[in-house]
């Protein structure tokens, strides 16, 4: 269960003063569903996961996993959450194994369990031939592989995507869509954030719309389809943006007079 | 805080770095191969190395007397020389003499291709002695001693200025004594060129008739000796012509083969006057009259344990700071390179358990790098020591030093690389990138190794203020125990401070280590290019109520700089006028300008609210009455502790410009208002506006109170750069830091300032009319007025209070703060009103 609320995160930008990453970002997502964190580049989705991940502190507005917050427990939030991003990557100097066991181990399985669980990822994700290969020689389909083995090593709840099919090829992509999917179908309280259409029809329950920090649009794809009377998700998308920049042209031309 | 977590952070850390090839090799195969192959290295360079023999002629060789005899067969005698055959080996001398039946093959040395044959030799070293005794005649020996230089000494009869009334009168004597100039100038030039030219380092010209002379001396003494009438013995001994001796001191080669050959005359001449006092019947101990001699007590370990404790400290130094730094840059800036530091970051594992995982696997390498270093490094000195001649092996040993200094070594190494390796993991930390940290290797390097170079000189002993400086304690510790002799054993004492004090500043660094890893500006930086102006532009564009944090530094930096500008430009001119109004004068403009001015000049430029950055506020009368309070209640406390530190000599004495002031504070002469005016109402008003107002304004916005008042204190005791009054003025500056924060105002802490000063002042003046009571005051021998224990008992509860009072409240108003009850400060970035 992930809720946010009022969420705004600033930094100081030496050229442009402030620069609000997000502005005021407010959703929710179930067990059992997939949300699609859907925006260009640069609209605060890395952002927002990683403050939902606990990498980042909001700088003001709330962030909820499973009911505990980010900001006065971070660590309960962690223990509960699988995140796997472009920027996760994996030790060059250890094997498939090793890494997905030392995970295991930080998030205090026990030892046994720890085994029998890895053993049983390995064998789902069909990762048995690469148990012994260390990460500086794999492809980045078994990068992937192991990067997402390490992230539900300990069955969390909560599992963050951040663009997980980004650079990768099409076989590879639809794999790790396939494994997302059955996360979701496991229960999983799954968000998701992608600039693909693609994968938003197909995967996501619910999607957000995100655009220079702020929330454009929520709901599920019918609703959506329905509310903006625009079946096509590309199209929706693109309008909303287009209207977003005018409104901000506007209000900067405003400013000025 | 789990162990287990670190442990695991920890093993994993060193299965990667040893994983690594290149650290393997780094670590263990490069010491352990690179010291003996050094030493192989030099062992085969001294084998080929030989030195070549310098080549002394001896002209009119025949010449010399026969006892004692200063030449053997093969050249100067053995016995003339300290170290016998060894450096005859080194001369080779060439002697004009009648050869002897049976020496033929021997005289005969057939030269190397480019050298002179011997007849050539002689022939140049007769042109040369010609050359010489004809300029050696222009020109009387002038001393005593017969030394003589063959270039000009400007005397009377040359130098224009002097002797004006001296015979040159004339243009014609004039130009005779120019000319005569002119031709020595060019003399000693062809001498010297054809010295340099001519295949030998030293030339002795024995004169004509020099034995003969010799002998007649002798005879003479011995039969005046037994006549009773009054003999010339100075006529005697004059009559004996001079031994030349030419060399070029300007020449290596020459310098050294003069040097041998110098000794072995003296030596020789020894013999002679021996010889001539039992001819003339005197005691042979009046040759040796002042009866002086050397006695040595250093045993042969001992020397070979300085070498050691120079080496090792040094070593262990370098060794463990690079042993640390190359992993420290993978496991900090490097994750942040592969793109696993996030992964790591949102792992259940605490930001500290991270940092002190890393730390260990970093002390770890920087230990075993240092250890095995110094191990490979050892056995090869010592295997060295046994391949090298017997000469230098007896003069310097390099055999281990004993088991205890080797124990020292190690458990000394533990604090220093702890030190090390939690600064390495900060910088490495801080680094954007691999290319970044290593780029702080070089500079943190250079003071490493400056510390460790200052501390080796022999005139540096370890000191109480010396054992807590870091890097400084250990490496003198550590020589001072290698020393292997009797009073190191008091050296022991002081490893307690220097454990300590290590330790505490590993715990800073790795404060600080944490520090960065929380924070996500430092985590996530990514290179940026660099623009002045545009950081300028900025920097003027977006100002604050109050300083940012680096403002406050560079303000703290700007004053410091400006006080070596004032020492060393500044020097006041204490010989005209009043020294007194001249220091004074003097310590006011430096107030004023270098303290002051930048603060205020600052302020006015990058703030916005110089109200808030200098709190301009109205205090309360509170506030007021506990600045004055303290100020009073803290005077005998800190008079009786800089007492007692001097006194227990934790620091030195106070340097002479300090007393001068001092002693300026003590002349009665000067009008009290103005004593007040430079000493307090000066250093009050501008240091308060310094380092209470710009400077804390601006390490407050850090966040955390408490540590902004420390490192404003540790900044204004540093300004005052004397030991006593540094410790003093830190001390001080807690205080009135906390007294501005809790009175959100800079009045009273001027106010604390002023009394402080002024009772000072007073104090020093002879403490004013205070009479010695026995219960609260006395007086100590130099007159100064000195508190007893009841008052500083009183002082010290009353103080008390009032400090824990002011802490209360503060702790109440941030915590009201955190709340939201009242406005962050945090908000000043949209111009709110700044609280603290």
């Amino acid at each position: 269960m992930i809720r946010v609320q009022g969420l705004f995160k600033e930094f100081d930008d030496p050229r442009s003063g402030i620069f609000r990453a997000l502005d005021n970002v407010s959703f929710e997502v179930r067990p059992g569903e997939i949300y699609g964190l859907l925006g260009p580049n640069g609209a605060g989705k890395t952002t927002c996961l990683r403050i939902l991940s606990t990498v980042l502190r909001p700088t003001r507005g709330l962030a909820e996993v499973d009911g505990i917050n980010v900001v006065r427990n971070p660590e309960g939030v962690r223990s509960r959450i699988g995140f796997m991003s472009c920027n996760t990557g994996i030790y060059d100097r250890m094997t498939a194994w090793e890494m997905v066991e030392y995970y295991g181990r930080l998030y205090g399985i026990p030892e046994e369990k720890l085994q029998a669980r890895i053993t049983e990822i390995f064998n789902v994700l069909q990762m048995n031939d690469i148990r012994d290969r260390l990460g500086g020689k794999m492809s980045t389909g078994m990068k992937q592989k192991v990067s997402i083995a390490r992230t539900i090593v300990h069955d969390p709840p909560v599992i963050i995507f951040d663009e997980p099919t980004s650079g990768l090829d099409v076989l590879v992509a639809r794999a790790v869509l396939q494994a997302v999917s059955s996360l979701r179908d496991q229960g999983k309280c799954i968000i998701f954030s992608t600039h693909i259409m693609r994968e938003v029809e197909k995967l996501c329950n619910r999607i957000g719309i995100i655009h220079r920090g702020k929330i454009l649009a929520e709901g599920t794809l019918p609703e959506l389809a329905d509310k903006y009377q625009q079946p096509d998700v590309e199209e929706l998308f693109f309008d909303l943006i287009q209207r977003r920049e005018e409104e901000v042209r506007n209000s900067g031309t405003n400013s000025e007079a | 805080m789990s162990w287990k977590n670190i442990r695991l952070v920890f093993l994993r850390e060193v299965r990667d770095q040893l994983r690594d090839r290149r650290t393997l090799f780094m670590i263990t195969i490069l010491p352990v191969l690179l010291y003996p192959m050094l030493g192989l290295g030099i062992v085969e360079m001294m084998l080929t190395f030989s030195e070549q023999p310098r080549v002394v002629v001896i002209l009119n060789a025949d010449d010399l007397p026969t006892s004692p005899a200063l030449l053997d067969q093969s050249g100067i005698g053995e016995e003339w020389f300290e170290n016998g055959a060894e450096e005859t080996s080194k001369l080779r001398v060439l002697a004009e003499r009648t050869p002897q039946a049976g020496n033929e093959e021997k005289s005969a040395r057939r030269p190397r291709r480019g050298e002179k044959t011997d007849e050539e030799l002689l022939s140049v070293a007769h042109q040369l002695a010609e050359k010489i005794e004809t300029l050696h005649g222009l020109r009387p020996v002038a001393d005593e001693s017969m030394e003589a230089t063959a270039t000009p000494q400007p005397t009377s009869a040359e130098s224009p200025e002097s002797n004006t009334s001296s015979a040159i009168s004339s243009a014609d004597e004039k130009a005779e004594a120019a000319s005569t100039e002119a031709k020595l100038t060019a003399a000693q030039d062809d001498i010297s060129q054809q010295f340099g030219t001519s295949g030998f380092q030293v030339l002795v010209i024995i004169p004509k008739g020099y034995r003969a002379a010799m002998e007649a001396m002798q005879r003479e003494i011995q039969t005046s000796s037994s006549a009773t009438t009054g003999v010339d013995a100075k006529a005697i001994a004059t009559r004996v012509p001079p031994v030349l001796v030419v060399r070029n001191s300007a020449d290596d080669k020459s310098m050294v083969a003069f040097g041998r050959v110098q000794k072995a005359l003296q030596s020789w001449e020894d013999a002679v006057r021996k010889f001539s006092f039992e001819q003339a019947g005197l005691p042979k101990e009046l040759q040796h009259p002042a009866r002086l001699a050397w006695i040595e007590v250093a045993l042969e370990e001992q020397v070979a344990a300085s070498v050691w404790s120079k080496m090792f400290p040094a070593l262990l130094v370098i060794m463990a700071l690079t042993g640390a730094f190359y992993p420290a840059i993978d496991l900090g800036a490097g994750e942040k390179e592969r793109g696993t530091m996030e992964t790591l970051l949102i792992s259940p594992a605490k930001r500290v358990e991270l940092v002190l995982g890393k730390f260990a696997t970093i002390m770890l390498f920087s230990t075993a790098t240092a250890l095995l270093n110094l191990l490979s490094m050892g056995l090869t000195g010592q295997q060295m020591s046994a391949v090298m001649s017997d000469g230098m092996a007896n003069r310097v040993s390099l055999d281990f030093p004993g088991l205890a200094p080797l124990a020292w070594l190690v458990i000394l190494l533990l604090p220093l690389s702890a030190l090390f390796s939690a600064l390495c993991l900060a910088l490495a930390t801080f680094a954007r990138s691999t290319k970044e940290g290593q780029y702080y290797l070089t500079p943190l390097l250079m003071v490493v190794m400056g510390l460790t170079m200052f501390c080796l000189s022999p005139a540096v002993e370890m000191t109480p203020l010396y054992s807590v400086i870091p890097v400084v304690n250990v490496a003198l510790l550590l020589k001072g125990l290698l020393l292997n002799s009797a009073s190191s054993g008091n050296l022991v004492v002081y490893a307690i401070p220097v454990l300590i004090s290590s330790i505490g500043y590993s715990m800073l660094a790795l404060w600080w280590a944490i520090e960065l890893y929380n924070s996500e500006d430092v985590l996530f930086r990514e290179a940026e290019k660099f623009d002045i102006r545009m950081w300028f532009r900025q920097l003027l564009r977006t100002k604050d109520a109050v300083p940012a944090l680096p403002e406050a530094g560079f303000c703290f930096i700007l004053i410091l700089m400006l006080q070596f500008v004032a020492m060393t430009y500044m020097k006041p001119d204490l010989t005209n006028g009043d020294p007194g109004l001249t220091m004074m004068r003097l310590i006011v403009i430096q107030q004023l300008t270098m303290i002051a001015c930048p603060a205020v000049f600052m302020g006015m430029l990058l703030t916005t609210s110089l109200r808030a950055t200098f709190r301009l506020r109205m205090p309360s009368i509170t506030a007021m009455a506990l600045g004055v309070g303290l100020a009073i209640v803290a005077h005998p406390l800190t008079v009786e502790l800089s007492q007692f530190l001097v006194e227990h000599q934790v620091f030195p004495e106070l340097p002479e410009s300090a007393r001068q002031v001092m002693g300026l504070m003590k002349t009665g002469d000067k009008p009290t208002w103005l004593l007040l005016l430079v000493f307090a109402v000066t250093p009050a008003i501008c240091e308060e506006l310094a380092f209470r107002g710009f400077i804390l304004s601006g390490l407050a916005r850090g966040g955390r109170l408490a540590i902004a008042v420390g490192i404003s204190s540790m900044m204004f005791g540093i300004i005052h750069m004397i030991p006593q009054q540094a410790f003093n003025a830190a001390l001080l500056g807690l205080v009135l830091g906390l007294l501005a924060i809790y009175s959100r105002s800079l009045f009273p802490a001027m106010a604390f300032h002023f009394c402080n000063n002024a009772i000072a002042t007073f104090h020093a003046g002879e403490g004013g009319r205070i009479v010695a009571d026995g219960v609260f005051f006395s007086r100590d021998p130099d007159g100064f007025l000195r508190y007893d224990a009841p008052l500083l008992i009183l002082c010290a509860i009353a103080g008390t209070l009032m400090i824990m009072h002011m802490i209360k409240v503060v702790i109440r108003d941030q915590d009201a703060k955190r709340r939201g009850l009242v406005p962050d400060f945090r908000d000043l970035t949209k111009g709110e009103e700044v609280i603290a």
